[in-house]
C-alpha cells in the first residue's frame, strides 16, 4: 500500500471516526457537565436573551479595547474567513465534500483560491509572529495553541505545494496534504480547535450567566 | 450514413477542434531564443515535437503560425521525409514517415541546412566505388 | 548470424546512410533522447551485435504481445526486431510443444550470461499447476531461465506489478518478476499494455548502450516514467485555470477541459502516453476525452472505481461514523454524569 493509498483509505477512515467520535464526545461532555450551584437571587430573568445578544457583542471588538484588540480581532476574521474560502470553494475540495455529502456547489477559480490562500497562510505566520512577540499573550500560550497553529497552517502549505506540484512527486505531495488534513481532524477535537464548534454555546453560556448577575458580557 | 440517422448520434468535424490550449507559445518563444543563438553563435537546435505536449489543436496552431517558406524537398530513404523551411528562414519544419506513409516523427530544426539533407560521406564513398566499378566495366566493353 | 552487426546487416539490405539516420533520429525521440543524440546512437548501434531474446509468457492476457506487434509493418519496432534475435517466443513462434521448449533451451545454452530475458503475466505461487508451459511451473521455468540472462524485462503491469490477476483477493497468489527474481537487474516495463515504443524503446537502449537504463522507484526507466502524465498532457493548462468537465458529454468535456473531476489518474501516474502517444501516434485516452486509469501504477485494479476523482477519499461508512458519533455522545454523557454525581455526592457530605 502506497502512502497515497494510506492517507485515502484507512487513515482517512480513521481521521473521520476520531474526529466524530471526540466532537460528540466534547460537545455533549460540555453541555451537560455540572452547573455551578447558584445560591444568589437572579437580578434579571431574561438570561437567555443576554446569552443571544452575547453571542452577536462578542463578535465585534469592545469599544474601550478597541485599539488594543483590533489587529489580532480582524486578523482573525481574515484568517478564518480565507481558510473558509479555501477549504470549501476549490473545486477539487469540493470534489471531496461531495464524495461525503453526496452534493456539490460552484467553486472559485484557482487563482482567486491562490491569492485567499496566500492571505491565510500570511495571516497565520503574522498572527504566530504576534503571539510570539507579545509578552503577555506568550505568557498565556501552552502546547495546544502550537500545536493547533501547526496543525492548520500544514495543510495549508501542502496545499501549496501539491497544487504547485513542488517539492516532490505529486502523489506523494498529495498524500501529505491529506495526511495533515487528518492530522488536523485527530487533534480538532481535543485541542483548543474544539472551539468551532463550542464558540457558539460558551458565548450564550457566558452572556447568560453575567446577564443573571447584572452584568454586561 | 443511413443506418447512422437510425441512431441519435451527431458528428462533429474532427478536423477543426474549437478549442485551444497556449500550448504552442512557449514552443514559439523557444524556437525565438534558438533562432537568435543561430544567428549570434552559429548554434543549431533541434526540437522534437513528440517530446511536448501537444494537442490536436496545437499542432494545426503552431504549422500554421509558422507558416510555409521557399524551400521544400522530399527524401526518399526507409520512407518518404519531407522537410520545408518555414516562413521563418532557419526554421525548418521535418516530417518522417516509414515505408507504410505512417508519421515517424516530426521535428523542428533550427539550423542553416537539415544534416539529412547533406550526402553523407559513407553513401557518397559507396557511390565512388560504384561510379568506379562503372567507369572500369564500360573502359573495358 | 549473430556475429553480424546491426548496421552491417542493415546496409546489406539497402538502408541508406540517410535512412539509418533518420531511423536513429525517430529511435533517440522513443528513447526519450534529445534529437541531437541520433548521431551517436547511429554510430553505437551500427556496432551493435544483436542480443539473444527469450519471451516468455504467464499469467498474462498477450495483450502486451498485442500492444508490440499491433503497429503496421514495417517500423520502428520492426527494425529493432530485426536487430535482436528473438529466440523463444510461446506466442509468436511456429514450434509447439517439446519444439519450443528445446527452442528456448537452445538459446539459453547457446548464450549464457549473455541473453535478455522478457518476461510479460505475473507468476503464481498459490499452486504450480495454475500455470504451466509444457508441465513446468511458471515460477520454476522463471527462476531457471532468469539464471543465465544478462538482465530481466517484467513487461506489462501483470510481469511489473502482479497485475490484474494479484488484483484482490488474488486466487493465484500472483506475484510480479521482481518478488521472484532477486539476483538480476530487473527493468520494468508496466502499462496495461505498455506503449509498444516504450518496450522497443528500453530494449534500443540496452541494444545502443549495452546498459540497464536508469531506474526509478519502481524499478521504471526514468527515460519514459520519468514523469507524470499530467505533467505532460496538454490539457493542462485547464487544470491550472480550475476548468474542468462535470460530465462525459458536458460543454466542458466539448471545449476540451481537464479530466481530473471525471477521476483522471494522470497525476500520479508515470508514463509516456501523453507524449509518444498510441497507434502510431494518433492520440491517447485523454486525447480522446477518456481519464486515465493508470494502468502503470501498481495495484491500479484495487483504487477504487476508475472515474473516482483522485480528490475523493475513502471516508468509511455512514455506519461506521454512526457508531463512532453513538460511541462518543455516550463518553461524553457519561464523563458528564460521572462528574455530576460527583458534585452531588460533594455537597451530601458538606455539613
Amino acid at each position: 500500500m502506497s502512502l497515497l493509498d494510506f492517507a485515502r483509505g484507512p487513515g482517512l477512515h480513521w481521521a473521520f471516526i476520531i474526529f466524530v467520535f471526540g466532537i460528540c464526545w466534547r460537545f455533549v461532555g460540555t453541555l451537560l457537565i455540572a452547573r455551578r450551584i447558584k445560591l444568589s437571587t437572579p437580578r434579571r430573568t431574561d438570561n437567555w436573551l443576554m446569552g443571544l445578544k452575547a453571542i452577536e457583542t462578542r463578535s465585534w471588538p469592545v469599544e474601550e479595547f478597541h485599539r488594543v484588540i483590533r489587529f489580532q480581532h480582524y486578523s482573525g476574521y481574515i484568517w478564518h474567513i480565507s481558510f473558509f474560502i479555501v477549504l470549501f470553494f476549490f473545486q477539487p475540495h469540493i470534489l471531496f465534500f461531495k464524495s461525503i455529502l453526496g452534493i456539490s456547489w460552484p467553486g472559485l477559480p484557482n487563482d482567486v483560491i491562490l491569492v485567499v490562500g496566500a492571505i491565510a497562510v500570511a495571516t497565520l505566520v503574522a498572527l504566530l509572529g504576534r503571539r510570539l512577540s507579545h509578552p503577555v499573550l506568550r505568557k498565556i500560550s501552552n502546547v495546544d495553541d502550537y500545536i493547533s497553529w501547526l496543525v492548520t497552517t500544514l495543510p495549508l502549505i501542502t496545499g501549496f505545494m501539491a497544487f504547485a506540484h513542488v517539492g516532490g512527486r505529486y502523489e506523494t505531495l498529495l498524500a501529505l496534504h491529506i495526511l495533515s488534513v487528518e492530522l488536523l481532524m485527530v487533534w480538532f477535537p481535543f485541542g483548543k480547535l474544539i472551539h468551532a464548534v463550542l464558540v457558539v454555546p460558551s458565548r450564550f453560556q457566558i452572556g447568560a450567566s453575567f446577564g443573571r448577575r447584572g452584568v454586561r458580557a | 450514413m443511413s443506418k447512422l440517422d437510425g441512431i441519435k448520434v451527431r458528428v462533429e468535424d474532427p478536423t477543426t477542434p474549437h478549442w485551444v490550449t497556449e500550448n504552442t507559445r512557449p514552443l514559439l518563444h523557444e524556437i525565438h531564443h534558438a533562432l537568435q543563438r543561430l544567428l549570434e553563435a552559429g548554434e543549431v537546435k533541434t526540437i522534437d515535437l513528440a517530446s511536448l505536449p501537444m494537442g490536436p489543436a496545437d499542432e494545426a496552431r503552431l504549422l500554421e503560425i509558422l507558416g510555409v517558406g521557399e524551400v521544400e524537398a522530399c527524401i526518399d530513404a526507409m520512407g518518404k521525409s519531407v522537410i520545408r523551411e518555414t516562413r521563418f528562414p532557419g526554421v525548418w519544419f521535418i516530417e518522417h514517415f516509414n515505408t507504410d506513409d505512417q508519421p515517424m516523427g516530426r521535428l523542428i530544426d533550427i539550423t542553416f541546412i537539415p544534416t539529412l539533407l547533406l550526402s553523407q560521406t559513407e553513401d557518397m564513398r559507396q557511390g565512388l566505388a560504384q561510379l568506379s566499378l562503372y567507369l572500369q566495366t564500360d573502359d573495358a566493353a | 548470424m549473430p556475429s553480424k552487426t546491426l548496421g552491417e546487416s542493415l546496409f546489406e539490405r539497402g538502408v541508406s546512410r540517410r535512412g539509418f539516420l533518420k531511423y536513429c533520429t525517430a529511435l533517440a525521440s522513443i528513447m526519450a533522447l534529445p534529437p541531437t543524440a541520433a548521431s551517436a546512437i547511429a554510430a553505437a548501434l551500427e556496432k551493435a551485435k544483436k542480443p539473444s531474446v527469450i519471451w516468455l509468457e504467464f499469467q498474462a492476457c498477450t495483450g502486451c504481445t498485442e500492444s508490440l506487434t499491433r503497429s503496421h509493418a514495417p517500423t520502428l519496432e520492426d527494425l529493432i526486431f530485426d536487430s535482436i534475435s528473438l529466440d523463444s517466443h510461446d506466442t509468436l513462434q511456429a514450434a509447439a510443444g517439446h519444439g519450443a521448449e528445446q527452442a528456448r533451451e537452445q538459446a539459453m545454452k547457446d548464450n549464457w550470461g549473455n541473453y535478455l530475458l522478457l518476461v510479460d503475466g505475473s507468476v503464481p505461487l498459490g499452486n504450480p499447476g495454475f500455470s504451466t508451459i509444457g508441465g513446468v511451473s511458471n515460477l520454476e521455468m522463471l527462476q531457471e531461465t532468469a539464471k543465465g540472462a544478462a538482465a530481466v524485462i517484467a513487461i506489462g503491469t501483470c510481469a511489473a506489478y502482479g497485475g490484474l490477476p494479484k488484483a484482490s483477493p488474488n486466487p493465484t497468489g500472483a506475484v510480479a518478476v521482481s518478488d521472484v527474481i532477486k539476483d538480476k537487474p530487473v527493468i520494468n516495463i508496466p502499462g496495461c499494455p505498455p506503449v509498444p515504443v516504450v518496450i522497443t524503446g528500453v530494449l534500443a537502449h540496452y541494444l545502443t548502450f549495452g546498459t540497464i537504463p536508469e531506474l526509478d522507484l519502481h524499478g521504471r526507466p526514468l527515460a519514459f516514467y520519468g514523469q507524470s502524465i499530467h505533467d505532460r498532457c496538454y490539457r493542462r493548462p485547464f487544470y491550472e485555470k480550475g476548468r474542468f468537465a462535470e460530465s462525459f458529454d458536458d460543454e466542458g468535456a466539448k471545449e476540451g477541459w481537464c479530466l481530473y473531476k471525471l477521476g483522471c489518474k494522470g497525476p500520479i501516474t508515470y508514463n509516456a502516453c501523453a507524449t509518444v502517444k498510441w497507434n502510431d501516434g494518433v492520440s491517447f485516452p485523454i486525447e480522446s476525452g477518456h481519464p486515465c486509469l493508470g494502468c502503470s501504477e501498481p495495484d491500479f485494479w484495487d483504487k477504487g472505481s476508475f472515474y473516482q476523482a483522485l480528490a475523493q477519499g475513502q471516508w468509511g461508512s455512514a455506519a461506521g461514523l454512526g457508531t463512532a458519533a453513538a460511541v462518543g455522545i455516550a463518553a461524553g454523557a457519561g464523563a458528564a454524569l460521572l462528574a455530576r454525581r460527583k458534585q452531588h455526592q460533594a455537597r451530601e457530605e458538606q455539613p
